[in-house]
C-alpha cells in the first residue's frame, strides 16, 4: 500500500490501523453489553471493565492514594508476560502470511518448543548464563523443524498448509500431552506426592526476572520486543525480506523475477516455527517452570487473532499483543464480579471476527478508508 | 472375545454420530467451495444450545435448537465469506474463538463453570428382534441419532451425485464461473450449503450433549470438530467417504478407550498418545500420498466475483 501524496506518516498510520481499532472498539462494546445484559446491570459491566483495566495496568487509584509501586509493577509483569507469548505466536502467524502461507500450526509448534525447553531445562546442567539460552535455542530449533514439515508437504506434495498445520497441531498435542508428559517424561514422584506434568526445570534455566522480586516480569518480554524489531528489520529492510514479501504478493511473478520461492517459503516457515517454539520456551522457563499436564491456553490460536488484528505488521502485532496482554492479565480480576477470566478472549475473538468482516466497515467508512482487497489470499494448491 | 468386540462396536455406534454429522456438514460446505474451519465452533454452540433447550423442551426438539444455533453461526460465516468475500479461513477461525470464549462466558454466568445441569437424555431404542442375534445386537439400544447417522450419509451421497441439485452444488464448488453462466446463482447455492453445513455441525454438537452425554460440559467438543475436518479430507470430500472415515476414527477411539479399561498392558506398548494422534497422522499420510491429485473441490476457498468472469 503506497503512501498517498500529501499525507503525513501519521495519517497513513491512522488509516492503516483504523479498521483494527474500530474492530476492537466494537468488540469491547458488544462484550460490555453482554455483561450488562447477563447481569441486568450496567454498573456491574462498567465496574467489570474498570477491574479489567486496573488488573492489567495496575490499580492506579490505589497507587495514587498510597504510592505503592508494587501495585503497578506486579500487574505490569502479568500483562507483559502474557503480551510476550501473544507477540511470539502473533509473529509466528504473520511471518508466513508474508509469503502467502496461513500458519494455523503455531499451537503445535509452541507445544513442541515447550516440551523441548522443559527437557533441556530439567535434564541439562549448565551455568545460569547459558542454560536459558540453550533451552530457548533448543525450543526454537524444534519449533522450526516442526513448522518446516507443512512447508515441505506443501511445496513437494501440494498439501494445503491449512489442513496440514491443523493436523500437526493435534499430532503434537496428542504425542506430547498424552504420551511424553504422562509417560517417559513424567515427573518423578517425591514421597507420596504424585505430580502432574514433567519435572521442574533447574533454577539455572529460569528466565531472569527483570524487576527482581517486584514483579514476575521476565526476560521473555524483552526477547519478544527484540523479536518484533528483528522480524520488522528482516521483512522491511533487507532484500531477503523484500523477496519474501514478493513471494507472498504473487508467487508466479516472484518466480519470473528469479526469486527462489521455495527457499523463501522454507525460511519464513522455519522462522515462524522458531518464534512459536520460543513462545513455548518462554512459557515454560518464565511462568510454569515445567511442562504442566496440558498447555491449556490456546496461545497458538490466539496468535491468529493477534496477527490479523495487528494487520500482519510486526509492530501492529506487538501493539495488539500488548493490548490484549493487558486485557487478559486484567481478566483474572473480573472474576471478582462473577465474569469468567477468559472473557478477554471473547473480546479478542470478536475483534478478529470484525477484522475478518472489515470490508463491511470500509463500506460504511466511505472515503476514510477505501475498500481494499483482503491482504491474504489463501490459494488452495 | 466376542463380548469385547461387541462392546467396542457398541460404543463406536454411540460415539460416531457426532463425528459423522459434523464431517458431513464440512463436506456440504466445502463441496460448494467454502472452507469450513468453523465446524468446531458450530459444534460447540450446537451442543450448548441443545443442552440448554432440553432444560425446558422435550429433548427431541432440543436437537433442533442445536441445529439452529449451528446454522446461525454458519450464516455469519456465509455472510462474511460470500457477500463480503472475506478470507474463509480467518472467518472460520474467528468463529471458533468466539464460540469457545462466548460459550464459556454464557456457561459461567447462567450455570456452573463445569457444565449445565443434567437433562433427560435422548431415548434409546430397543430393537427387540435383534437383541438375540450375536454381533448384530450391538445395533440395538442407541438413540435415534445413531440410526440417522447411518442413513443420512447414504441419502446425502445420492443427493450429491445423483440429482440435479447435487450437480449444481458440485459445479459451484469446482467451477463457479461455468455454473454461473448456466444461470445458477453461485451465492444462493453457497449460502444454502454453508448454512446446511451449520445445521449438520450443530446437530453433531447436539448429539454430544443430549445423546452421548446428558449435559453440556465445558470442554465440548474438545477438538472433535477438527477430527471431523480430518474425516472430510480422509474421505476425499464425499459423504460416504467422510462417513467411513468418521466411523473409522470413532472405532479407533472406542478401541483406545476399551483397551485402557480392559487391557491396559497393550497401552504400555502402544501409548495412548499414539492412538490419539493416529487419525491426524493417517490424514496427513493420505494427503501426502495423493499429492497434487487431491480431490479437494477446485474452487475451494476462492471467493466468487461475478465481475471477474
Amino acid at each position: 500500500m503506497r503512501r498517498r501524496q500529501g499525507t503525513s506518516a501519521l495519517a497513513f498510520l491512522w488509516r492503516q490501523s483504523l479498521p483494527s481499532l474500530l474492530s476492537i472498539a466494537l468488540a469491547l462494546l458488544v462484550c460490555f453489553l453482554a455483561i450488562a445484559l447477563s447481569k441486568s446491570d450496567f454498573a456491574v459491566a462498567a465496574d467489570a471493565y474498570l477491574q479489567m483495566l486496573w488488573g492489567g495496568l495496575g490499580d492506579l487509584p490505589t497507587f495514587f492514594a498510597t504510592g505503592n509501586w508494587a501495585l503497578l509493577t506486579r500487574a505490569w509483569g502479568e500483562s507483559a508476560t502474557k503480551a510476550a507469548l501473544l507477540t511470539f505466536t502473533g509473529l509466528a502467524v504473520s511471518v508466513p502470511f508474508c509469503v502467502g502461507l496461513f500458519n494455523i500450526g503455531a499451537q503445535g509448534q509452541l507445544t513442541v518448543g515447550a516440551i523441548v525447553a522443559a527437557v533441556i531445562g530439567a535434564k541439562l546442567r549448565a551455568p545460569p548464563e547459558v542454560h536459558p539460552v540453550l533451552a530457548v535455542v533448543g525450543a526454537a530449533v524444534a519449533g522450526a523443524l516442526y513448522a518446516l514439515l507443512p512447508a515441505v508437504l506443501k511445496l513437494r506434495r501440494g498439501v494445503h498448509e491449512v489442513i496440514s498445520t491443523i493436523m500437526l497441531n493435534w499430532v503434537a498435542v496428542s504425542l506430547v500431552e498424552n504420551w511424553l508428559v504422562v509417560g517417559p517424561l513424567r515427573a518423578t514422584a517425591s514421597g507420596d506426592l504424585s505430580r502432574s506434568g514433567t519435572d521442574e526445570i533447574l533454577q539455572t534455566a529460569e528466565l531472569p526476572r527483570i524487576l527482581g522480586s517486584l514483579s514476575r516480569l521476565n526476560a521473555g518480554f524483552v526477547l519478544a520486543l527484540v523479536a518484533t524489531l528483528g522480524v520488522w528489520f528482516w521483512l522491511k529492510r533487507t532484500s531477503h525480506g523484500f523477496e519474501a514479501r514478493a513471494v507472498g504478493l504473487g508467487m508466479e511473478a516472484a518466480l519470473t523475477a528469479g526469486i527462489d520461492v521455495r527457499e523463501r517459503v522454507y525460511r519464513a516457515m522455519a522462522l515462524a516455527g522458531a518464534l512459536a517454539g520460543t513462545a513455548g520456551a518462554v512459557w515454560v522457563l518464565g511462568t510454569e517452570y515445567k511442562f504442566p499436564a496440558t498447555v491449556g491456553a490456546p496461545y497458538g490460536f490466539d496468535g491468529i487473532a493477534i496477527s490479523l488484528i495487528g494487520q500482519n505488521h510486526p509492530f501492529g502485532v506487538c501493539a495488539a499483543a500488548l493490548f490484549f496482554g493487558v486485557l487478559r492479565a486484567g481478566g483474572t480480576r473480573m472474576q471478582l464480579l462473577g465474569v469468567h477470566k477468559s472473557f478477554p478472549e471473547l473480546i479478542q475473538g470478536l475483534a478478529l471476527l470484525f477484522v475478518a468482516g472489515r470490508l463491511v466497515w470500509e463500506r460504511f467508512l466511505g472515503s476514510a478508508a477505501k475498500p481494499r482487497a483482503a491482504p491474504i489470499e489463501t490459494t488452495h494448491a | 472375545m466376542l463380548e469385547v468386540i461387541e462392546a467396542i462396536l457398541f460404543s463406536t455406534l454411540d460415539y460416531a454420530p457426532a463425528l459423522i454429522f459434523a464431517a458431513l456438514g464440512a463436506v456440504l460446505s466445502e463441496r460448494a467451495g467454502v472452507v469450513n474451519i468453523g465446524v468446531e465452533g458450530m459444534m460447540r454452540i450446537g451442543a450448548f444450545a441443545a443442552a440448554v433447550a432440553a432444560l425446558v423442551l422435550p429433548t427431541g426438539i432440543a436437537a433442533g435448537a442445536g441445529m439452529l444455533a449451528g446454522a446461525a453461526l454458519a450464516s455469519i460465516h456465509a455472510y462474511l465469506s460470500i457477500r463480503w468475500r472475506s478470507d474463509q479461513v480467518i472467518s472460520g477461525m474467528a468463529l471458533n474463538l468466539v464460540a469457545l470464549a462466548g460459550i464459556t462466558f454464557l456457561l459461567e454466568t447462567r450455570f456452573s463453570p463445569s457444565g449445565t445441569p443434567a437433562i433427560l437424555q435422548l431415548q434409546r431404542w430397543r430393537l427387540g428382534s435383534l437383541a438375540a442375534v450375536p454381533v448384530l445386537r450391538v445395533l440395538s439400544g442407541h438413540s435415534v441419532m445413531t440410526y440417522l447417522a447411518l442413513v443420512i450419509p447414504i441419502l446425502f451421497h445420492g443427493l450429491l451425485f445423483r440429482t440435479p441439485a447435487g450437480l449444481r452444488l458440485r459445479a459451484v464448488g469446482e467451477k463457479p464461473i461455468a455454473a454461473a453462466t448456466l444461470g445458477i446463482s453461485v451465492a444462493i447455492v453457497r449460502y444454502a450449503a454453508v448454512i446446511g453445513g451449520g445445521l449438520l455441525a450443530g446437530l453433531g454438537g447436539a448429539v454430544l450433549s443430549i445423546s452421548t452425554l446428558d449435559r453440556f460440559e465445558q470442554h465440548m467438543p474438545a477438538g472433535l470438530g477438527f477430527i471431523a475436518l480430518a474425516a472430510m479430507v480422509f474421505g476425499r470430500w464425499t459423504p460416504l467417504g467422510a462417513f467411513g472415515a468418521a466411523a473409522f476414527f470413532a472405532g479407533g477411539n472406542a478401541l483406545r478407550i476399551g483397551l485402557a479399561s480392559s487391557a491396559p498392558q497393550v497401552l504400555q506398548i502402544v501409548p495412548q498418545g499414539f492412538l490419539l494422534a493416529l487419525p491426524y497422522l493417517l490424514t496427513l499420510l493420505v494427503l501426502t500420498a495423493q499429492g497434487t491429485k487431491s480431490r479437494a473441490p477446485a474452487a475451494l476457498g476462492v471467493p466468487f466475483e461475478t465481475e471477474s468472469r
